[in-house]
């Protein structure tokens, strides 16, 4: 889909596409060895918004968040956020990293330092925030997601919705402009589902951007402004959650959906 | 249109992500390039104060000592010496391999044993002998065994009057003929048994009985040496004490007897606990499986947990062989004629030391390397195939 | 079966009790303690040997009494000091053997010295666990402040005393050491080259590693013993011990690398991707995130290394014609008092228990610890 397609139809949905995309991707492939994980990928995200990836298992969901903070390397075409391009110029991609913060399907916490030290490390150590501050600003952000008597502890002795909890305050830590989730409730148990899609809720709610790749349709209703179904490394449909759910043009959402409603 | 610029900007060379890293690479090799620089500066300012030969021309010098338990003639030439101590080294690399490993899967089984009095010692072999040098456990075999402890020729044990055992040396009972003869044969009954234990497990499956293979197997393996032996004439001879010596049988020279127990006494405490390590690897399940599907536990040893507890053991087995090859070194402590003793035997008779302790040095990293390589070998055939 | 075992364990046993109780003359050793534990040293330069034991063994109870491990452990005192006799009883016994053999004082006063060191030691790392203040410095000042006292008691009985003078268990332990401290930045930085995506840097430590790790320790130190003197200017002219010490850290660092290296290996890859998502640069993370982890996780493998080395230190007696403990004890017999008496077994037997008690309490401290680890690692 052509970049100016792509605009129109987030345009007649009623989505909130502007002149000041915070991430734009034109034309982007990325090849692992023989395989193309993204094919053609033509995807924007605009100021404040909530941008739900769906798809099936291989579809390329994950690679193309990860190719927004180069956690890989795309091949062909161009990504730029919030008005840097990202390219191999070593500047570039820290200017980026620092404006995106990710999180992780399996938390990734730094298990050898306490909650605190793992939200306040970033800013201490790429900010060059004095400690104080630092730990000021880790403890605020444990109280924006509702656990601040778990600051002391090591990350094994939390629960999984509360690890993946400190794994969101952590990358806040950062005041990312927008914000990357990678599946952010599939290793979780059930009953902890709730509680991290709550914190994810309240984000979308105080404005952040953010792009959510997930399984949970219900959270996609609710909170997205716009849903991509990607399929086969190509993005397959866009549009509002109504559309997307209750209206799916294309085959493939069609089957898709089918499969897991 | 949305803020994308119309071409991608140029990335500066100085921040580009590819060219730093060469740039990187470089910079360590430079640093290491300076050290060995300044090593090989120091080399040769040091050289030519010392006029010391630095290549290899004393291995055509005469030898001038000879190697007990051997022919070895004082005129030949130092490569012949190490030619000696190179087959002396391996000679006891494979005999302490082959009766470290038995050994140290017999005590390894022992440890998992129901019987506590069979348990507490093999665990209390086990912890004793790992924790003490192996330099210790040998200067104890030679000093305090071998010349303390076993008589003097006059006096010899002779146990079972089939060995004679005195400070000279433990002699056994040989055959008499051709060794390189019978090696062949008894490598031709291996072949025979293999073919055998083919052609009867095809027939068993054909036919629905348990397969006699290890049986028939077993017989073909010994039938070729045995008739080999018969027809071509080989007889025992057992040994006795003659003079100051012994006669007849094969005397096993008394550094040779100290190397290999302290060896393999030692390598097998570490092997015991690879087994044991190896056997408590293999899942639970496994063992639930076979007594679920009520095999018998010979059957479940054999056939289900040994084999899985062997792959895993595989890796750090040969280790340990490479270990052992490696404490061979040793046997120059108490003047076994192994590679490194010739090695320094040759040094002071005159041989320039560091090309001769180099030489020696790369004889053992080939064999290492060859010894690896084969160990490789076997872990991937018996590597599981995965997903 | 029990029967035969049982009849060949037990006659094991009763000959060694009658050899250490009835038949063993252990006059040999008696008279000649000083010369096994620690050679020639000379005796008014004695007291810096305890300090430096004591120093050492602060440093060791501090960085064990400071660890966050056992964070879930709560022992009542009483439970703790079974738990410590249990670990710890066999050095108390052979400690006590010592002095009972030496028959002095001063030696009974050292060991209360080294527990004072031990429990001064436990405090002060408890004290950081408990007091924020301290708990700020960071691990990488804090461990090696606390053993400075230890380093510099090294140093200054290196320059006091000729390593001529040195003999005995001094050396071994020593030796084993300096070696150990000296091989971890070496091993550390041949880890990390073995792992590098630069094809020349993992080239260049590969071949390193492969080279030390094929060859027998005992050539190389042979080597070291009439090659080291080419490699260094002339004007350092090395003598057995500085022989010994270099190839057993270049020996040792091979080795530890591929320990870290299996350490580095087994952090999961989302910890370097968390990072850099962070914006984190490669080498912060590297020191930040994957060291202290790889490092935490390895501690039993390098205990194992280390007690390896404590057992090697005898073939630099073999090899360099030092003085160790082993070489020794088998001159000792040679002696005129002795000689001829076959007192082989005693003097052996005395060398055999140090380095047994020894290598059996650090392998069992380093089971225990593994066992621990596994625990709290997620």
């Amino acid at each position: 889909m052509s970049s100016e397609v792509f605009k129109d139809a987030t345009r007649m949905s009623g989505g909130r596409a502007s002149d000041e995309a915070i991430v734009a991707m034109e034309g982007v492939y990325k090849r692992f060895k023989d395989f193309e994980a993204l094919k053609n990928i033509n995807f924007q995200v605009g100021k404040q918004e909530v941008v739900v990836v769906i798809g099936p298992s291989g579809s390329g969901k994950s690679t193309l968040i990860r190719c927004i903070n180069r956690l890989e390397e795309h091949d062909d075409g161009r990504i730029i956020v919030d008005g840097t391009e990202l390219t191999t110029d070593v500047r570039n991609i820290q200017e980026i990293r620092k404006e995106t913060g990710m999180v992780f399907q399996s938390f990734n916490l730094f298990p050898h330092l306490t909650v605190l030290a793992n939200i306040a490390l970033a800013p201490r150590q790429v900010r060059g925030m004095p400690k104080s501050e630092a730990e000021a600003l880790a403890r605020e952000l444990l109280e924006r997601v509702k656990i601040p008597e778990q600051a002391d502890k090591f990350p094994a002795q939390l629960s999984g919705g509360q690890q993946q909890r400190v794994a969101i305050a952590r990358s806040l830590a950062m005041k990312p402009k927008v914000m990357l989730f990678d599946e952010p409730t599939s290793a979780l148990d059930p009953e902890m589902i709730n509680e991290v899609l709550d914190a994810i809720k309240q984000l979308a709610q105080e404005g952040m951007t953010m792009v959510v790749v997930t399984h949970e349709m219900g959270f996609a209703k609710e909170v997205a402004d716009r849903v991509v179904f990607m399929a086969d490394g190509e993005i397959v449909e866009v549009g509002t959650p109504s559309e997307i759910f209750d209206n799916p043009k294309e085959e493939r959402t069609q089957k898709f959906l089918a499969q897991i409603l | 249109m949305s803020s994308l610029p119309s071409a991608p900007a140029k990335v500066p060379i100085w921040r580009d992500v590819r060219v730093l890293r060469w740039l990187f690479q470089i910079a360590v090799l430079a640093v290491v390039g300076l050290i060995i620089y300044w090593i090989w500066g120091n080399y040769q300012t040091n050289i030519e104060r010392s006029s010391v030969q630095t290549d290899l021309r004393f291995l055509d010098n005469p030898a001038s000592f000879t190697i007990p338990g051997n022919d070895f003639d004082q005129s030949s030439p130092v490569r012949a010496a190490f030619v000696q101590g190179f087959l002396n080294t391996i000679q006891v690399a494979l005999v302490g391999i082959f009766f470290a490993t038995i050994l140290g899967t017999i005590v390894g089984i022992a440890r998992l044993s129901k019987n506590l009095v069979v348990k507490t010692i093999a665990a209390a072999y086990v912890e004793v002998i790992r924790n003490l040098p192996l330099l210790l456990l040998l200067t104890f075999m030679n000093l305090a065994v071998v010349l303390q402890t076993f008589p003097r020729i006059e006096d010899a044990w002779k146990p079972l009057d089939l060995f004679v055992i005195s400070n000279r040396g433990l002699a056994i009972p040989w055959f008499e003929g051709s060794a390189g003869q019978l090696s062949l044969l008894v490598l031709a009954g291996i072949v025979l048994a293999v073919i055998v234990v083919r052609l009867e497990r095809a027939r068993a499956d054909k036919v629905g009985r348990p397969s006699r293979a290890l049986l028939l197997g077993t017989l073909a393996l010994a039938i070729v040496p045995v008739v080999g032996w018969i027809t071509l004439g080989y007889t025992w001879t057992l040994p006795f004490v003659d003079g100051r010596g012994t006669s007849g049988g094969l005397r096993l020279d008394p550094s040779f007897f100290a190397l290999i127990v302290a060896l393999v006494v030692y390598t097998s405490s570490h092997i015991a606990e690879i087994v044991r390590g190896s056997i408590l690897a293999v899942p639970r399940g496994q063992g639930e499986a076979a007594d679920a599907l009520a095999l018998s536990n010979s059957q479940k040893m054999r056939i289900i947990i040994l084999p899985q507890a062997f792959r895993v053991a595989m890796p750090a087995l040969g280790n340990q062989y490479l270990n052992l090859i490696k404490n061979s070194s040793l046997g120059a402590t108490i003047s076994y004629f192994e590679l490194t003793q010739i090695a320094q035997i040759t040094v002071g008779n005159g041989s320039p030391a560091v090309p001769a302790f180099t030489l020696t040095l790369l004889v053992y990293l080939a064999i290492s390397l060859f010894t690896s390589l084969f160990v490789n070998y076997f872990n991937r055939r018996l590597a599981l195939v995965e997903r | 079966m029990t029967v035969v075992f049982g009849y060949v364990g037990l006659w094991v046993i009763w000959t060694v009790i009658e050899f250490v109780f009835v038949t063993g003359r252990w006059e040999i050793i008696q008279v000649n303690l000083k010369l096994l534990l620690v050679g020639r040293f000379p005796d008014e330069l004695m007291w810096l040997v305890g300090a430096s034991l004591t120093a050492l063994a602060f440093w060791v109870a501090a960085v064990a009494g400071g660890s966050k491990i056992d964070l879930n452990n709560v022992q009542t005192i009483p439970q703790r000091l079974f738990d410590y006799t249990r670990r710890f009883g066999l050095i108390v016994a052979l400690a006590a053997l010592l002095i009972f053999l030496a028959a002095d004082i001063a030696a009974l006063l050292l060991a209360f010295q080294v527990l004072g060191g031990v429990i001064v030691g436990r405090l002060v790392g408890l004290a950081r666990r408990k007091v924020s203040v301290l708990g700020a410095i960071p691990s990488i000042i804090w461990h090696p402040m606390l053993g400075s006292p230890a380093i510099a008691l090294v140093l200054v009985t290196l320059m006091e005393s000729t390593l001529e003078e040195w003999g005995g268990f001094l050396i071994n332990f020593y030796m084993a050491i300096i070696s150990i401290v000296l091989c971890f930045p070496l091993g550390v930085l041949l880890a990390l080259g073995r792992r590098s995506s630069f094809p020349i840097i993992r080239l260049v430590t590969t071949t390193y590693i492969e080279l030390i790790r094929g060859a027998p320790l005992f050539v190389l130190l042979l080597l070291a013993g009439v090659a080291l003197e080419f490699f260094i200017p002339p004007s350092i002219a090395p003598d057995a011990i500085f022989r010994g010490v270099t190839v057993f850290t270049l020996f040792t660092a091979a080795y530890l690398a591929e320990i870290v290296r299996g350490g580095l290996q087994s952090i999961p890859k989302g910890q370097t991707e968390a990072g850099k998502a962070l914006g984190l640069s490669t080498t912060k993370i590297t020191y930040l995130i994957t060291m202290p982890q790889a490092l935490r996780n390895v501690i039993p493998a390098q205990i194992g290394q280390f007690i390896s080395l404590f057992k090697d230190t005898t073939l630099a007696g073999a090899a360099l014609n030092i003085l160790d403990v082993l070489n020794v004890g088998t001159a000792i017999t040679k002696q005129q008092d002795f000689l001829g008496q076959g007192l082989i077994y005693e003097a052996l037997a005395f060398v055999a228990l140090l380095f047994w008690v020894g290598s059996y309490v650090m392998s069992r401290e380093s089971q225990r610890l593994e066992k621990r680890l596994g625990v709290g690692v997620r």
